[in-house]
């Protein structure tokens, strides 16, 4: 076999003759897997365990990849395409949130899942879902302004939050299991005490959005929204200093945010010749911060993030729009879904050598 | 062939009228005028008095009103021949050029957006062609020849460069304002309502640019024009699906054949980033083709938009609709102008002077006691002409006295200047000085009259008035602004004045370039005497009715 | 004989007359469009137009001709309407409720792809060619003889440069509002009174008599008629700078769009006779979802509220509604979740005066990439626009000794819209 072909089978069982180097080097960062979809990708998502890969994608369906066997199966049933996925621990429960509005439950471990739960859950996009620490409850937001907070075991509506003025975005909850936090399209991030119900208090990440004035409409929000693991800290995605909205002239931008505090702690933004969106944010458990973003001609790139520094210390420059990332458990691999249809993963180690050379 | 019939006709008729050179052209424009109507002279207006004429004439040729000491001086001069020597001084003005520049950006360019060729180069290149009184021949050559690629003669490109060279553009304005035909309809078919136009005329006239393309230099990013050696043009009707091919063509003179394609068909070969140039240019052929003496149309365009500029309406009207179902109004004065054009190697400067000097554009615009409204297209009498955006806007600047109060600044700063690096400075005497300053320090003004009251595109001669407008005349602080007195302008000269008859009269000689009637100065006194009035704002409101009213409105 | 077929040889026949009569310097009286119109141009019955612009091309697919599920359709549903059997896109629910008011048209393709191109065609009726708008020539063949308002208003948010009137004169060139707020120089100058103002009106009209004396009068009187229409819009002032009811600004909606339709409310119930208001932003080359989820949630409920406003007040039956834009938006997404312009298979919506509502003409094929039936272009939609109204598009406006067809000779109106 040819390794210095990228691979295109899956490549994380890792081929015996292969070394592996187990080194997390962010900076050698490679593709070693891609998985296809005839359709642009919306998101992707892997289980806890590392079994699954899920895409949502500009149709109705939801493609399933096993990392393993790179055996695809496609999940239908939603009436609109599919934005925000969250798994359970164990990795057998998905849950996945689309445009019409609905939240449904699948059971990862049947042959060929159907829904086992619909929610109605908003009038309109239900564009985030999340699962609570604990694993019992779910939280979503959409276009109906509102957050909401669900009962896993039978779907039924614990907690509603209302107080966005604008569409909201993203929603998750804080690792303490006892506050949720989202993010509308103005920039407005608020912070719900699941104890009694209300706001508890506000950030106003303001560079996040942008008025285009020649179009006469706003322009911002979250497109992807992350804790730390100690929870110490909340990374937002999306964009910034909006120019041309219209033509898709605008930086990425990932914010950084001190929970305690409310208080900005950085502005992460790649190269200014990269015009796009930020789509991806993921906290590394070796405590860095990994980024993905599409540029407006349809390039991607990856960044990478230090605590304390002001710039990425390394990027990645894709050939395909990066419009999500998700981080498998082991820590280094990285799931990319690409407007081209496709799903890479991205090994952040060195190349693997073939034994004995 | 309807056509050809009408041109031969106007030709006999022309003959009819024996060319005499000892017969200046304009008593021979004034035979033409009244002929085969024995009662015209009866009908007719007479002269206008010399105020207006001199108001009148001003305005044609030079865009403004005069002041009221250019007034008081005309209606002094006790000299026979006082109206020929002031059109020929009026010609010789910078200001002459300057109103030329005007008409001619607005009859060629119709107040659309820059594009490739920045508007104030061609407005330079307009004004000195016409302050050479370069003929109308060599002009229109030097339009329709330049392909924009030498600085020199870039500014004239301006015509086919910011109409992109799209066929539809280029080849409608082309008919429209070089041959006085609107082809627009005859580009799907046949004209549907004009048997004359039909759609070989618009593709013959096509036919000379279909070649041609923009090219943008990479490296300057200049736009400029290329050209194929190759491509024909072929039609369908979209009635009778009947085709046609053709090759450039003006109207219906014979077609210009290419020549044998040689071996090597181009100078420049087109490749990526170059800018092609074939050894024969069927566009370098349109001017040509558009000066031939045989191309009657373009001699008959111009004279009917000279007359129309000065008489106040076209012998064809509107201008650009020549057809047999829509004759020249006076086919013998039409021969008489086209003739003289030719013979005087298209000077229009000489057409002007002339036409100004007859006694048809010097008829009063009263009908003459008791009589009826003669016709408008008999010319008896004069007609009324609306002032064009920047005449307004030249014309409410010098009655109000901002030009001359403006002047005064900008000859003391010069003056100034010059005094500190010790020069003399005799050029804050140059009326080409004066009216260069002027114009650099009014010109935003005039811009601002020019959004109000100008259209962008077609222009038509009919009189047009719209709310905006007389919004903007009543209450826009702009005008408002001129009517604050200041230094020495008309308000404040007014206010210095003590008696009613001396207010009437300085109004009346700087707003209308006349001396007030008896009833006139009565009424400017009723309104500044009335119980109503003392306000601080009498005189300054007094000005604006006069301002704003029919007389100040139009050139009559 | 090769001429005229397409044209109906009597009406050249007429223009032809009409032309001559011109030329010979007689009065033209008989301007055929304006005499059809005339019997109804009694205040409070004249015939009277709405144009929503969607300024930039809305997206079909996301408006009156949804694909859900399809290779191309977007992530947004499709919702019944008050029509059994007409679905719209799920970001219109209000206006769905009001679609037995409307029609849609689903099988426009204007071979144009550039905004002001596209725009001009959709405008004018004409692919090239200085013509009139819909607007002005509303204006002049409908507005009634000593209206208070001019004929076209245009409530915009942002300049656009039209040149509206081409031959049929300033008068009929569309009035512009930037948004609500009235047009320019409506306020006399400052450190003038009403009393002062007067008087100086009072005086000009003493030296225009003066002048006027054995002069030709048809130029004076349209200088004159200009100052009486500033006039009126002066005494107007009021009307256009007083604030919209609180109750309605709740139900059109307190943002640009909600004021500048409720404004149009008022124009048309003060007899105006064609009010354009432009919706702007649909231009979505990124994000086109979520700019039509911006766009489309705050056109919809106050369109609805407008339409339902001028149904509930008898106005709809003179009225005729168009919505449309200069385009529609390309199936295809591209790598943005952009749309880009796409002139080839896209709809627009009419309704009210002379349209039969309801209705859906032609269609789009599955993947809506292509029209499947009923091809029509911006002439078939003008001429249908006019006859609605009443107005023979087949005939000629007859314009200073100059007969020009009013609609595209080679286009047809679309009959089976015709109420």
């Amino acid at each position: 076999m040819n390794v210095k072909q990228p691979a295109t089978a899956d490549a994380i069982a890792a081929q015996k003759p292969l070394v592996e180097s187990t080194l997390i080097e962010p900076a050698k960062t490679h593709q070693v897997a891609q998985f296809k979809h005839s359709v642009p990708l919306t998101t992707c998502r892997v289980d806890p365990t590392g079994r699954y890969v899920v895409a949502g994608a500009q149709d109705l369906d939801i493609q399933v990849w096993n990392l393993q066997t790179s055996a695809q199966r496609t999940l239908k049933g939603h009436t609109s395409w599919v934005r925000s996925f969250d798994f359970s621990k164990d990795g057998n429960t998905l849950y996945s949130a689309c445009w019409g509005g609905d939240i449904k439950v699948w059971n990862m471990a049947d042959a060929s899942p159907e829904p086992t739960m619909t929610i109605a859950a908003h009038k309109g996009s239900a564009r985030w879902v999340r699962l609570s620490p604990d694993q019992t409850k779910l939280a979503t937001c959409g276009n109906d302004l509102l957050v909401k907070v669900w009962n896993i075991a039978d779907g039924k509506l614990l907690q509603t939050f209302a107080g966005h003025e604008r569409h909201v975005y993203a929603v998750d909850f804080h690792p303490d299991g006892q506050q949720l936090v989202s993010q509308d399209l103005m920039g407005f991030i608020k912070i719900w005490d699941l104890q009694t119900g209300k706001q508890k208090r506000g950030i106003h990440a303001s560079l996040m959005t942008g008025y285009d004035k020649k179009f006469a409409a706003d322009m911002g929000g979250a497109r992807d929204l992350q804790f730390s693991p100690d929870g110490s800290e909340l990374a937002s995605a999306g964009i910034t200093n909006v120019v041309n909205s219209f033509g898709g002239i605008q930086d990425p931008i990932i914010m950084l945010f001190d929970w305690n505090t409310g208080k900005e702690t950085a502005q992460l933004k790649p190269d200014k010749a990269f015009q796009g969106i930020a789509w991806g944010v993921r906290y590394h458990p070796d405590g860095f911060l990994i980024g993905a973003g599409a540029e407006r001609t349809g390039k991607g790139e990856l960044w990478f993030h230090k605590p304390g520094e002001k710039e990425f210390f390394h990027t990645l420059k894709l050939p395909r729009a990066a419009r999500g990332l998700d981080l498998l458990a082991d820590g280094r691999h990285l799931v990319v879904p690409h407007s081209d249809g496709s799903v890479c993963t991205y090994r952040m180690t060195a190349k693997a050598k073939v034994f004995g050379t | 062939m309807r056509k050809l019939l009408c041109c031969a006709a106007l030709f006999v008729v022309g003959a009819a009228f024996p060319a005499n050179a000892a017969t200046p052209l304009h008593e021979r424009i004034d035979s033409a005028v009244g002929v085969g109507n024995e009662q015209f002279e009866k009908t007719a207006s007479t002269l206008a008095d010399d105020a207006t004429f001199l108001r009148r004439v001003t305005l044609d040729l030079t865009g403004t009103i005069p002041t009221s000491d250019e007034v008081r001086v005309f209606l002094a001069d006790e000299s026979a021949d006082k109206r020929t020597q002031l059109v020929d001084r009026l010609l010789d003005s910078p200001e002459h050029a300057r109103r030329m520049q005007y008409v001619f950006d607005t009859m060629l360019m119709e107040r659309g957006p820059d594009k490739h060729v920045p508007a104030a180069e061609w407005q330079t290149y307009l004004r000195d062609s016409f302050s050479e009184n370069k003929p109308w021949d060599v002009l229109v050559t030097e339009i329709l020849t330049a392909d924009g690629t030498d600085e020199k003669t870039r500014p004239a490109a301006k015509f086919l460069l910011d109409r992109e060279l799209k066929a539809e553009e280029v080849t409608r304005d082309l008919g429209r304002l070089f041959l006085g035909r609107d082809l627009q309809c005859a580009q799907c078919h046949d004209h549907p309502n004009v048997n004359d136009y039909l759609q070989r005329h618009y593709y013959g006239l096509n036919a000379f640019l279909s070649r041609s393309y923009l090219f943008k230099n990479p490296k300057t990013k200049k736009t400029t024009i290329g050209e194929k050696a190759e491509g024909l043009v072929s039609f369908t009707s979209v009635f009778t699906q009947e085709e046609g091919k053709t090759a450039p063509r003006m109207l219906d003179l014979p077609e210009i054949a290419d020549p044998e394609m040689p071996k090597e068909p181009y100078k420049v070969k087109p490749a990526k980033n170059v800018r092609s140039v074939p050894v024969y240019s069927r566009r370098l052929q349109l001017a040509d083709a558009m000066t031939n003496p045989s191309n009657v149309a373009f001699q008959q365009n111009i004279v009917n938009r000279l007359w129309a500029l000065m008489m106040g309406r076209g012998l064809v009207e509107p201008l650009d609709m020549w057809h047999s179902d829509n004759p020249p109004s006076n086919p013998q004065l039409l021969a008489v102008l086209t003739e003289s054009l030719q013979e005087n190697d298209y000077d229009l400067q000489l057409m002007l002077r002339e036409m100004a000097l007859s006694k048809t554009y010097q008829r009063s615009s009263h009908v003459a006691d008791g009589a009826e409204p003669a016709a408008e297209t008999s010319f008896g009498v004069g007609l009324l002409k609306p002032l064009s955006s920047e005449q307004l806007a030249w014309s409410m600047m010098q009655a109000t006295g901002l030009t001359a109060n403006t002047l005064a600044g900008l000859k003391a700063k010069q003056i100034k200047a010059d005094a500190k690096k010790k020069k003399e400075s005799p050029k804050t005497e140059d009326p080409a000085w004066q009216e260069e300053a002027l114009h650099a320090a009014l010109n935003r003004n005039v811009t601002t009259f020019v959004k109000t009251f100008g259209t962008v595109g077609a222009q038509s001669s009919q009189f047009d008035a719209s709310a905006n407008q007389a919004l903007f005349l009543r209450n826009d602080p702009l005008v408002q602004s001129w009517l604050v007195p200041s230094g020495n302008n008309l308000t404040a000269r007014l206010k210095q004045l003590k008696t009613t008859p001396e207010i009437a009269e300085e109004l009346y000689l700087s707003v209308f370039s006349r001396l007030p009637e008896k009833a006139e100065t009565e009424q400017v006194a009723a309104f500044l005497n009335s119980p109503q009035a003392h306000t601080d704002q009498d005189l300054q409101q007094l000005v604006w009715a006069a301002l704003s009213s029919d007389e100040f409105r139009f050139n009559h | 004989m090769r001429r005229n077929q397409g044209c109906h040889q009597s009406d050249h026949r007429v223009a032809r007359r009409q032309f001559l009569a011109g030329a010979a310097g007689g009065v033209v009286g008989l301007s055929l469009p304006g005499s059809l119109a005339a019997a109804e141009k009694i205040k409070g019955q004249h015939k009277r137009v709405l144009q929503v612009y969607l300024q930039g091309g809305v997206s079909q697919l996301e408006s009156w001709d949804p694909k859900p599920g399809t290779e191309f359709g977007g992530p947004f549903r499709a919702i019944p309407t008050s029509v059994p059997g007409m679905h719209i896109s799920e970001l219109l629910p209000y206006t769905a409720q009001y679609m037995h008011l409307l029609s849609i048209v689903r099988s426009i393709n204007l071979k144009i792809n550039d905004h002001q191109q596209g725009r001009l065609f959709m405008e004018k009726g004409r692919r090239a060619g200085e013509f009139p708008y819909v607007g002005s020539i509303a204006s002049k063949y409908l507005a009634p003889p000593n209206s208070e308002l001019p004929g076209y208003i245009h409530i915009s948010t942002r300049g656009l440069n039209d040149s509206t009137a081409a031959f049929l004169g300033a008068q009929h060139s569309q009035l512009k509002f930037e948004g609500v707020k009235p047009p320019k120089n409506l306020a006399v100058p400052q450190g003038l009174d009403q009393t002062a103002d007067a008087r100086r009106i009072q005086l000009r009209q003493q030296f225009n008599q003066q002048f006027r004396r054995g002069r030709s009068k048809s130029l004076t009187e349209s200088f004159d008629a200009s100052f009486e229409q500033a006039a009126k819009l002066m005494g107007r002032k009021s009307f256009f700078e007083k604030a919209p009811d609180g109750k309605d600004l709740e139900r059109y909606g307190k943002h640009d769009f909600g004021r500048n339709c409720l404004l149009a409310r008022a124009l048309l119930e003060n007899d105006a006779t064609c009010v354009k208001v432009t919706h702007h932003g649909y231009d979505s080359h990124a994000e086109n979802f979520n700019f039509h989820l911006e766009q489309l949630g705050e056109f919809d409920k106050t369109f609805a509220m407008l339409l339902s406003d001028l149904h509930e007040r008898g106005l709809l039956e003179s009225t005729l509604v168009m919505v449309y834009s200069e385009f529609g938006r390309t199936p295809k997404i591209n790598v943005r979740y952009g749309r880009d312009h796409w002139g080839t298979a896209w709809s627009i919506a009419l309704g009210g005066c002379g349209i039969q509502p309801g209705a859906i003409i032609g269609k789009t094929n599955d993947k809506g990439t292509a029209v499947a039936e009923r091809e029509v272009d911006a002439g078939h939609l003008f001429h249908t626009y006019l006859q609605a109204l009443g107005i023979d598009s087949t005939n000629d406006h007859d314009i200073a000794g100059r007969s020009i067809p009013i609609g595209d000779p080679t286009a047809q109106p679309i009959k089976e819209l015709l109420a």
